[in-house]
């Protein structure tokens, strides 16, 4: 009698489900193979005592049966069969084994995992060597990369990003992540070189799904998910205490003006309220009563009328909705892929949200024995609303509300604390603090804004769409030549929308205002590649050589329009007075040739060169080819006979030098002396001088050293070791002249060397690998140090907070040193420039050892940290307990400074109006004379500015992923005809630890605040099958 | 491939050359630099007037009551100056002017390889050579205390040559106002007989001249500026009283100079007539209603335009009314547009310094009759209350503070005539500064924080610069 036995097959290292595994009752040919999600049913003999697994590439395994009726399996990557393993490279692919460059690789396991929109926001903390931002929390935003460091410091310093072997240049969220099948990043020279030009800031490579035999089927995603904050506000005084501290920075003005302390006491409470204070009165009793002079507290009989909440009113939680369906399969000849996505994602901040379409089609065909071809097209659309402004402006809904007094409320009030009826839009009216209709006084912060109005009745939007075409002729001929041909372009349009309404706020005088402008993009790449692969006893040799072009051009035209006599539309038709139009047109050439060979001996001795000559537009024709190389070698021990220990699976040592180049400096004519044109004076066309000429301006090169060795030990270890040197020379500069000579414009030059040097560590260990229980870690860990190692004539250059000198790294904070606060008279002191000192001059004094000034333009500048960290890294747990997985993705930063900027706003001396820090509470008083926080007092001048006190360590730890499954027995849904069903809950960002509350030091690599959308924390639920 | 694939050339700007190339190309230069003088870099920075505006609110005869959207408060207290940002009022002044030289030396440089008549060479030169003279003179006197008596103190970096690598020293006072005089002496000869292109933007014989007296009063040359002033003015004609009247809006025949400004090229909330029309929904009608000390209105005789211009007090003012002292002098032409000309010189200004000049030589007779030439326009019946000596010259300045109120001449003037910040405070509905808000009421004029302060990414960008150039 037979019975049925059903079960999964999965990798023991990443747990991804393995089809077409062999199932076999040991001793007969009674047997099954596993389905496209790793699942079998298969009839035994009723004497069947063991079950034998086995997968090319992994260690077979065999199961007893016993009475079981269900058996999981893990198989174990068989690592004397690794050579299986290829990896993406520039024109095509290699065996992991063969491989002389540094790589990371991360598979549809890593990024199905996390519920994003972008497939930046993915790499945080799972590849060694690379560091990012978290992209901030907008909807539809991309996070920011770099690879080993900091490349450049006027040019960019972005990796190049490649899709299907062509250089991208649409949106990276426009790109559907269930689409991915593996995200490569190239690290060194010998990975990256062959895209020489461009590869100086290294290579990630996104290599979409292709349809294979094994896999055909359809498969469902449905992802449902709400967004909040997770990061939380800084920590704010309430109206009450704002009213106390607003007084007392009135009195102390009056005091330094003179008075006397009860005149000043009698001043302040005269005048707080009124239109030369904070302007409202939230309380109910009169404007002159809400402080007692006396004492300088709240009047005890004053209460609250009103309170609103900015906050409330105009964020939101937010809802996310991801939708992917995909058909894949093959023949025997042509294998196809076809997907269609949906993504419609709000933001917290009201009015904002990104909506995608998005279809892929992928179709590849053997057509005869020397001729393949395929072609990969996608088109998307989608569409951004609520691209609020950022940094400091008033309309960025984050900085709105995070400095918006607390007693000025949404809604108007009468004396009473009453609602006012809106006698035209009906409901409570808003209130505006300023405009023409301004009941309650004109509101100190933002006046004539009411952001709840506004984001309503405004529009700014982005609206893509986007393509990209790729396609290829692969053509064999003599045995062991191959050439193959690929043309790939990408489409990008772009309409955005900027209106302002025409009722209230800032364009109401002018009836409205709208803008629309176009951009069209197009670029091409197109190549031809030649390539020789011989093998010839122990001797393996591929040798490759081809021929470049890549095209840019961009057009764009704009135009403004104001007087919208009706209300809702934002289209140019309807409004009166043209007040701007324009159209430009940019272009952007580069061509390139190369070659590369690579030699293998035994197996066992590798070596590999390339060679590349690229010439670009944006540089003088004398000065813009140039030549980039890289030399590697790769050393494989463990097949050496001397070193044949069972433990050791596989030893590599590698090393690789090489030089890339970068050209990507802000304009595309970069080299060209130019006038800006639209400077026109009334009727008469004008133009003034805007872009300094630079013949001499040439590629930025990067000198790439790597030395690494790859392993794994006991069939149980993996990982990766590599120590890094670069050195970015004739960087690419902007530099800063004399705003006198130079009338406030930069020059381009070649100038100054920089280094980032350091180590990268990835580790994997299979703790535990059971048929029930998995448990895998992989950790990663990076650190480098950047270094300026040469500027011209040695001369530091200052940029913002930063001071750019020999020996120091690029984001070493440069800034006066904040001593504290002066405890006789609450002044903020400085240490003092030694150069400016003058012991006769009231500003200084001596306390201790140390000058101090309570002048900040007289403090002496020094160094404070840099926002480089000591390490970045990530730590991965994921388990399985049969049916259930779970998997933790935590990120950290040790090390590293922040600049605080928004503590800073928070932190004033009482400018009337802005919302006030609690750390505010603690402030010099007579009182409290040793504190940190200097005296209140409007209006106060040489004491504030950017310094020390405002920048903080940036360490951080995220817990960035957590992914919990369930996948339903096979049983149960083998009878729908469902294959596979993995239902899931996930939350990304679950909590992020930082040294200052409110902070998110991730924004940015320099380690400057970020003014907007502060990163999400996203629950999500999903549910994955496959028919 | 070929070479040309990799020839790309712009589309939206025009290489150096082909703008050096003619004449014809170096006036679409030329006229950038007028676009640049109104150019908007935030609300309180829009050029030329932008700086008139807190030159004036720098002194004592226009305010406003209240902080309102909060612009120009801190250049109201004196606080904007003090700060070395590139953003700070300094740092953008600073800014401003060196760019405005920088393109005119660059036409300086290139006009005489052009090709393209003589005629055009020299205007664009002489067109040039004023301009970097006027941007010369607004520096040396915002970083440095006025000519006389600080001829040796640091000047400010001199450019002759569009050189943008090489920065200077700051030299001396007496350096920077050699330069301008001798370009203005030059752009007089090249422009003498010429007819400007584009009216009232360009510079022609006159607005060299004017400037030249403007610069010859500053220093206290009066004889040199009664007689350029008096050149100056030949041809124009004074606005009578319904014209004055009309809102200082739109050139006339008694602007020499100005910037004429369509609506598509209004910079809207970022303007002068956003901070200055009262009766706009500007800055200035939403809340910072410009005021005219009332020491100003006071001195207004009944019968003047001038004094219509002005809210007359009223006791109990109701929410309707414009506050007490309200300026009605600027004010743009439409509601419904920002359109609007800016003023840079006019003939009346010419009257005011001849006359000045005159009765400082000591020819009062002929001081009184140009002075009672200028005001009879705006005052009919006026006869000059003081005829000779100081009490004349008093009266000469007390008309130029009434004709010029918020035209940006206070800050050059208490400087020229070591005259004191003294600012009377109390209700403004009395026409008298707001205390808390004007934070500093008295100082003296020789007090270095009336200095604007370099900032600091010249220092540290100037190789001739350091620390110690700063301004105390």
């Amino acid at each position: 009698q037979s019975r049925t036995i059903t079960g999964k097959v999965t990798g023991a290292g990443d747990g991804a489900p393995l089809p077409g595994v062999s199932v076999v009752v040991k001793g007969t040919t009674t047997g099954t193979a596993t389905n496209a999600d790793g699942s079998f049913s298969v009839n035994v003999p009723a004497n069947a005592t063991t079950l034998v697994f086995r997968y090319i590439g992994y260690v077979a395994q065999e199961v007893a049966i016993g009475a079981n009726t269900s058996i999981n399996v893990a198989l174990e990557l068989d690592s004397k069969q690794l050579s299986e393993v290829v990896i993406q490279v520039p024109y095509g692919t290699v065996a992991k084994t063969a491989f002389t460059g540094a790589e990371s690789t991360i598979t549809t396991k890593s990024i199905e995992r996390q519920q994003v929109t972008s497939v930046t926001k993915v790499l945080e903390g799972l590849v060694a060597g690379v560091q990012t931002t978290n992209g901030g929390g907008g909807p539809g935003s991309n996070a920011d990369i770099r690879v080993r460091g900091i490349g450049s410091i006027n040019a960019s310093s972005s990796p190049l990003y490649v899709v299907d072997g062509i250089p991208y240049d649409g949106t990276l969220q426009s790109i559907s992540t269930d689409d991915i099948a593996t995200v490569t990043v190239l690290k060194d020279a010998a990975a990256s070189a062959l895209y020489g030009s461009r590869a100086a800031n290294g290579v990630v490579m996104i290599t979409t799904k292709r349809g294979s035999k094994s896999r055909a089927g359809v498969s469902v995603n449905l992802r449902r998910g709400i967004s909040e904050r997770a990061i939380k506000e800084y920590e704010r005084v309430t109206p009450q205490q704002y009213y106390e501290l607003s007084w007392e920075a009135m009195r102390n003005n009056r005091l330094a003006a003179g008075l006397s302390p009860e005149a000043a006491n009698k001043f302040a409470s005269d005048n707080i309220g009124t239109s030369n204070g904070l302007v409202y009165n939230p309380f109910n009793v009169g404007r002159t009563e809400i402080i007692d002079p006396a004492t300088g507290k709240l009047n005890p009989n004053a209460a609250l009328l009103y309170q609103d909440s900015w906050s409330d009113v105009l964020f939101q939680q937010a809802n996310r909705t991801d939708l992917n369906v995909n058909v894949s399969g093959a023949g025997d000849k042509s294998d196809y892929y076809l997907s269609v996505g949906y993504i419609d994602e709000e933001g917290i901040a009201k009015f904002s949200g990104y909506d995608r379409v998005n279809a892929r089609a992928s179709i590849n065909t053997q057509v005869n024995d020397w001729l393949k071809t395929g072609i990969n097209l996608t088109g998307n659309l989608s569409e951004n609303q609520g691209n609020y402004a950022t940094g400091t402006a008033t309309s960025n809904p984050f900085y709105y509300s995070r400095n918006m007094g607390p007693i000025y409320p949404v809604w108007q009030r009468d004396g009473e604390g009453r609602f006012i009826q809106d006698p035209i839009r009906g409901g409570n009216a808003l209130d505006w603090g300023g405009g023409t209709n301004a009941p309650m006084g004109i509101r100190p912060y933002a006046p004539n804004s009411n952001l709840l109005g506004t984001l309503a009745l405004d529009e700014r939007s982005m609206r893509r769409s986007e393509a990209t075409a790729n396609t290829y002729a692969e053509i064999k001929f003599l045995k062991d030549f191959t050439f193959k041909t690929t043309f790939g372009g990408n489409y990008y349009n772009g309409f955005a929308t900027t209106y302002q309404n025409s009722q209230f706020g800032d364009a109401a005088a002018d009836k409205g205002r709208s803008t629309k402008a176009d951009t069209r993009t197009l670029s091409y790449t197109f190549n031809q590649v030649l390539t020789w692969n011989k093998k010839f006893g122990e001797h393996s040799i591929t040798a490759l050589a081809g021929h470049e072009n890549y095209s840019w051009e961009s057009r764009n035209v704009s135009s403004t329009k104001t007087g919208f006599p009706f209300p809702g539309t934002t289209e140019l038709a309807s409004a009166a007075n043209i007040t701007g139009g324009t159209s430009t047109f940019n272009e952007h050439r580069i061509e390139g040739y190369f070659s590369q060979v690579s030699y293998s001996l035994k197996d066992k001795y590798l070596a590999s060169a390339s060679f590349r000559r690229d010439g670009t537009s944006r540089f003088f024709e004398d000065a813009r080819w140039g030549n980039f190389y890289s030399i590697g070698a790769g050393w494989r021990i463990s097949e050496e006979d001397f070193l044949s220990a069972d433990w050791i699976d596989e030893l590599k040592l590698r090393g690789s030098y090489g030089e890339q180049g970068n050209e990507m400096t802000t304009s595309v004519y970069q080299w060209q002396g130019l006038y800006g044109l639209g400077y026109n004076n009334a009727l008469n066309p004008g133009a003034i001088a805007e872009n300094l000429v630079a013949k001499d301006l040439q590629w930025e090169t990067n000198a790439n050293f790597n030395i690494g060795a790859d392993f794994r030990f006991f069939n149980k270890v993996d990982g990766t070791v590599e120590y890094f040197q670069r050195t970015s020379d004739n960087l690419l500069f902007q530099v800063q002249l004399p705003y006198s000579s130079a009338g406030d414009l930069r020059q381009w030059a070649n100038i100054g060397t920089m280094t980032n040097k350091g180590w990268e560590i990835q580790l994997g260990y299979n703790a535990i690998s059971t048929s029930d229980f998995d448990w895998r870690i992989d950790f990663n860990a990076t650190t480098f140090k950047n270094e300026i190692t040469k500027l011209p004539n040695g001369d530091p250059i200052v940029s913002g907070t930063k001071r750019l000198a020999e020996g120091k790294d690029i984001y070493a904070f440069w800034a006066r040193e904040y001593m504290g606060v002066d405890p006789k008279n609450g002044d903020a002191l400085y240490r003092a420039d030694p150069k400016l000192y003058n012991p006769s001059s009231t500003a200084y004094q001596i306390i201790g050892s140390d000058t101090v000034t309570n002048n900040i333009n007289n403090g002496v500048f020094g160094y404070h940290g840099t926002a480089i960290p000591d390490f970045t890294g990530g730590l991965s747990n994921s388990f399985r307990y049969k049916a259930f997985d779970l998997a933790v993705l935590a990120t950290f930063q040790i090390g590293g400074t922040f600049y605080d900027s928004n503590y800073l706003t928070l932190m004033h001396r009482g400018a009337y109006g802005t919302h006030m820090h609690k750390d505010l509470l603690n402030r010099w008083t007579p009182e409290n004379p040793n504190t940190d926080v200097p005296r209140l007092q409007n209006a106060i001048t040489n004491q504030d500015g950017y310094s020390s006190r405002w920048l903080f360590d940036a360490s951080y730890l995220n817990i960035k992923n957590i992914n919990f499954g369930y996948t339903l027995p096979a049983s149960l849904i083998s009878k729908v005809g469902v294959s596979n069903v993995r239902a899931f809950a996930s939350v990304e960002n679950a909590l992020i630890l930082t040294k200052n509350p409110g902070m998110d030091p991730q924004r940015t690599f320099n380690g400057t605040a970020d003014f907007t959308y502060p990163v999400m924390r996203t629950y999500t639920i999903g549910l994955n099958a496959n028919f | 491939c070929e070479k040309e694939y990799l020839e790309t050339s712009p589309n939206s700007e025009v290489p150096n050359e082909l703008v050096f190339a003619t004449t014809d190309g170096a006036l679409v230069g030329l006229n950038g630099i007028y676009r640049f003088m109104w150019m908007s870099e935030d609300h309180d920075k829009f050029g030329q007037k932008a700086i008139d505006i807190a030159m004036d609110y720098m002194g004592t005869d226009m305010f406003t009551p209240v902080r309102g959207y909060g612009w120009y408060v801190a250049d109201y207290n004196l606080s904007s100056i003090t700060s070395a940002t590139a953003t700070s009022r300094s740092g953008y002044a600073w800014r401003h002017y060196y760019r405005v030289i920088f393109n005119a030396n660059n036409l300086i440089a290139n006009i005489d390889n052009a090709t393209g008549p003589q005629a055009d060479k020299d205007y664009i030169k002489g067109n040039a050579l004023t301009i970097r003279a006027y941007a010369y003179f607004y520096l040396i006197n915002l970083y440095q205390h006025t000519y006389k008596g600080h001829e040796n103190a640091p000047g400010v970096p001199l450019y002759t040559e569009p050189n943008a690598a090489e920065g200077k020293g700051r030299g001396t006072v007496q350096e920077v106002y050699t330069q301008i005089l001798a370009d203005l002496s030059a752009a007089e000869a090249l422009l003498d007989g010429k007819a400007r292109k584009v009216t009232p933007s360009h510079i022609n014989v006159n607005v060299t001249r004017g400037l030249h007296a403007r610069v010859a009063l500053q220093m206290e040359d009066y004889a040199t500026a009664a007689v350029k002033a008096n050149a100056a003015r030949q041809g124009r004609t004074l606005m009578n009283a319904t014209t004055y009247a009309n809102g200082f809006s739109a050139h006339n025949t008694e602007w020499m100079w100005g910037l004429q400004i369509p609506n598509d090229q209004a910079t809207i909330y970022a303007s002068f007539y956003s901070h200055m029309d009262n009766t706009a929904a500007g800055y200035a009608g939403l809340g910072s209603t410009k005021l005219v000390a009332r020491e100003i209105y006071d001195a207004m005789k009944d019968g003047d335009v001038r004094k219509t211009l002005v809210q007359a007090p009223l006791a109990n003012p109701t929410a309707n009314d414009y506050e007490n002292y309200t300026s009605f002098k600027f004010r743009k032409p439409l509601t419904s547009s920002w359109q609007g000309d800016y003023v840079l010189m006019r003939a009346a200004e010419m009257y005011l310094i001849e006359a000045e000049a005159l009765a400082r030589l000591g020819r009062d007779a002929e001081a009184v009759t140009v002075l009672e030439a200028l005001v009879k326009t705006r005052q009919a019946n006026y006869a000059a209350p003081a005829t000779a000596g100081q009490d004349l010259i008093n009266e000469i300045l007390m008309q130029r503070r009434i004709e010029l109120w918020g035209e940006g001449f206070q800050l050059l003037d208490m400087k020229r005539l070591n005259r004191d910040l003294n600012r009377t405070a109390g209700d403004p509905k009395e026409g008298y500064h707001n205390a808390g808000l004007a934070i500093v009421l008295n100082r003296s004029i020789k007090d270095n924080a009336f200095l604007w302060r370099i900032p600091q990414t010249e220092i540290d960008s100037n190789d001739k610069m350091s620390a110690s150039d700063q301004n105390p």
